[in-house]
């Protein structure tokens, strides 16, 4: 019936479970650092799955909500605001049938599962596209709730250094999954304008930076990239 | 309910409703469609704009790694990503490694 879903299941078990794993393990110590309870640490991966959000609010917990619960709230929503044009961009990839089909999908919209799928899908049969984005985003999903609590109960044994080490894995695998994708003309633009806009946050409060530089950079390479086809 | 708690949950359900908004905004929009490779552009622009920043001005533990050692397993990882016809995995313990090299050279 879903003969797509073990491939996916086997290729987030490949590199994105570890580097995901290693992320989650660093968060799950944050939690308890920030005096948060293990069920937090499990319903925050699950619930949010998007780790800058999920960090936004373990440093707003760290530091006694001083800002204001609304405040940390809308810098994690900011921060994982790309899951709308990501949700954008992986539907019509997934898309077959009505669109309720597409359901099931949408708690696992996340960096992971869609770099993933925007590589492999086009690659696999459209009717067994969805079963193939369900094996994925579940199992990673599973796999960093795992991680999550792991790194929750070992935050004792985990020093300062490991913990360091530990959330270096986390932009370096982004960076790694959009480096995979530079030798394309349209993502390499992407990658390119969106690393120049990140200066904006030397003008702009941290909550709004993120946010602003992916509209502007995301904007500018689109441009960019309708004059190239124009021209 | 105590403010961890309502936090998580508000932040939760914005999550979904954004994920859940996109998907109702694509509607039948085919692949090619410019809005398509607009919010394609403004996805991969945010996650590169959210590595740089959490590469050269990071929260938490990571920011007490010098920054040479945090460019270091950057550009290793990077580089051995484009030279491994994109192994994933591979570069993505030499971009460590170089990280961890670095640090100790620097602090050593």
């Amino acid at each position: 019936m879903f003969p797509a879903f073990l491939p996916g299941l086997r290729e987030a078990l490949a590199a994105p479970g570890v580097a995901m794993a290693a992320t989650f393990l660093a968060f799950g110590a944050a939690v308890r650092e920030a005096g948060l309870s293990a069920g937090w640490a499990l319903l925050a991966c699950w619930g949010i799955y998007g780790m800058p959000g999920q960090l936004v609010l373990v440093q707003a917990a760290a530091t006694g909500w001083a800002g204001g619960i609304g405040a940390a709230v809308m810098g994690a929503i900011a921060v994982n605001a790309r899951f709308l044009p990501m949700a954008v961009s992986l539907a019509p990839v997934l898309a077959h049938g009505p669109r309720g089909r597409l359901l099931p999908a949408v708690p696992f919209i996340a960096v992971t599962p869609w770099a993933a799928a925007m590589r492999a899908l086009p690659g696999v049969e459209r009717a067994d596209r969805l079963s193939w984005f369900l094996g994925f985003g579940l199992t990673s999903w599973i796999v960093a709730g795992c991680a999550a609590l792991a790194g929750f109960f070992l935050a004792g044994a985990l020093g300062q250094e490991a913990r360091a080490a530990l959330l270096f894995v986390n932009p370096l695998y982004y960076a790694l999954l959009l480096a995979a994708d530079l030798d394309r003309p349209a993502p390499r633009r992407a990658v390119l304008c969106g690393a120049a806009a990140a200066s904006l946050a030397l003008i702009l409060p941290a909550s709004m930076a993120l946010l602003a530089a992916g509209i502007v950079g995301g904007t500018a390479a689109f441009l960019l990239g309708r004059r190239r086809a124009a021209g | 309910m105590p403010p961890a708690d309502l936090a998580l949950l508000l932040t939760a359900l914005a999550c979904l409703a954004l994920r859940l908004a996109g998907v109702w905004l694509a509607g039948g929009l085919s692949v090619d469609h410019p809005a398509i490779a607009w919010a394609t552009a403004v996805a991969q622009a945010t996650l590169a704009a959210f590595v740089a920043l959490a590469i050269v001005a990071p929260a938490g533990a990571l920011a007490e790694v010098p920054l040479a050692a945090r460019l270091a397993g950057l550009a290793v990882g990077v580089a051995t990503c484009l030279a491994s016809r994109r192994r994933l995995l591979p570069s993505l313990l030499a971009g460590l490694a170089a990280m961890l090299l670095v640090r100790a050279v620097l602090q050593g």
